[in-house]
């Protein structure tokens, strides 16, 4: 295995590698290769794991974030008269818009924890044979 | 015909790549041959970790199944052994930060001195293991390059490949490394030196 350079730094003593190059190799107990082999045998032999439903959650996901999007809309809009110039950071909104947008997002919340249950029921009830 | 060590290398490499390929292609028994070929360096490797022989083959066995896992992983950039060894030193590396080997620190490792000389061998024996036993106390950043150093029978850059880092890291800290172990056992060279001559001179006394 000696195919590149050796070295020999200053700081290299030639006996301290004598002792650590010259150590005796061990030799593998005699079932070593048996009892890795039976592992391999056995992985080989299991179902491959379930692979993470990724299509199933990405709606959720959207949900989640659009979610979370709006509750800190909503609190940076309620928070907005105690902040010094809030016509730089939101535009201004009337209150009709205001009301019937907040009415939207509940809708919307209520929505999506609906379809999060009845997803969740679904999975649940798939994996314990029942669809 | 003659084997050189190139051309055994070369035949080695080829039997691993049809091994992997079989393996890829669905046969298990393959694999039998990839850890025939390399139980030895890998459970040797492992032992150089922990100083330990039962957790020694534990590791590597556990590093032979990392491998058959990660197997279709394997890009062929560099050799199988080479793949081997940075998978199985990364595991070695990683469970033995989550279990350390009880070692002793490098502050307590004594060296031995003035022995009878009759019991030369004995001492010179338990030297080298105090200070094999001495590397396992070094820092991780130092220990491994010492390890891998001499477990690839000082090619820098077979090990320097084994730890996925640059030569010129891997010597400054193999350098660090040795210094530390050379300032911890300063009579090592000197008692070396001192040793030889009173062999000789013994040989010449029978």
């Amino acid at each position: 295995m000696k195919t590149s350079e050796t070295i020999q730094d200053e700081a290299s003593t030639p006996h301290i590698d004598n002792i650590l190059a010259t150590e005796d190799a061990l030799i593998p107990s005699s079932g070593f290769l048996a009892s890795v082999m039976e592992r391999v045998r056995e992985e080989a032999a299991a179902p491959p794991p379930i692979p993470f439903p990724w299509k199933r959650t990405i709606p959720g996901v959207v949900f989640i974030i659009g979610a979370l999007a709006w509750i800190i809309f909503e609190l940076i809009r309620r928070g907005l008269p105690t902040v010094s110039s809030p016509q730089l950071i939101i535009p201004q909104i009337t209150p009709a818009i205001e009301h019937s947008l907040e009415q939207a997002g509940w809708v919307a919340l209520a929505l999506g924890v609906s379809l999060f249950s009845w997803l969740l029921s679904r999975r649940l009830a798939g994996r314990s044979g029942l669809l | 015909m003659t084997t050189t060590p190139q051309t055994l290398r070369e035949k080695t490499a080829a039997e691993d790549l049809a091994d992997v390929d079989e393996v890829l292609a669905g046969n298990v028994a393959a694999f039998e041959g990839i850890v025939r070929r390399w139980q030895g360096p890998i459970v040797n490797m492992a032992w150089r970790y922990c100083r330990d022989r039962g957790r020694a083959e534990d590791l590597a066995q556990e590093a032979f199944l990392r491998a058959w896992r990660a197997l279709p992983q394997w890009r062929r950039e560099s050799s199988f052994s080479t793949w081997l060894f940075a998978l199985s030193a990364n595991l070695f590396r990683s469970e033995l930060k989550r279990f350390p080997t009880v070692t002793v620190p490098l502050e307590s490792a004594s060296e031995p001195s003035d022995p009878a000389s009759q019991f030369f061998v004995l001492r010179e024996r338990e030297r080298h293991e105090v200070l094999r036993r001495a590397v396992l106390a070094l820092p991780l950043r130092y220990r491994e390059p010492v390890v891998l150093f001499y477990f690839h029978e000082m090619d820098v850059s077979a090990a320097a490949r084994t730890l996925r880092m640059p030569e010129g890291t891997f010597k400054a800290r193999l350098s660090r490394a040795r210094a530390l172990l050379k300032r911890r056992f300063p009579h090592l060279e000197t008692e070396h030196a001192t040793l030889e001559v009173s062999t000789l001179n013994n040989g010449k006394e029978v």
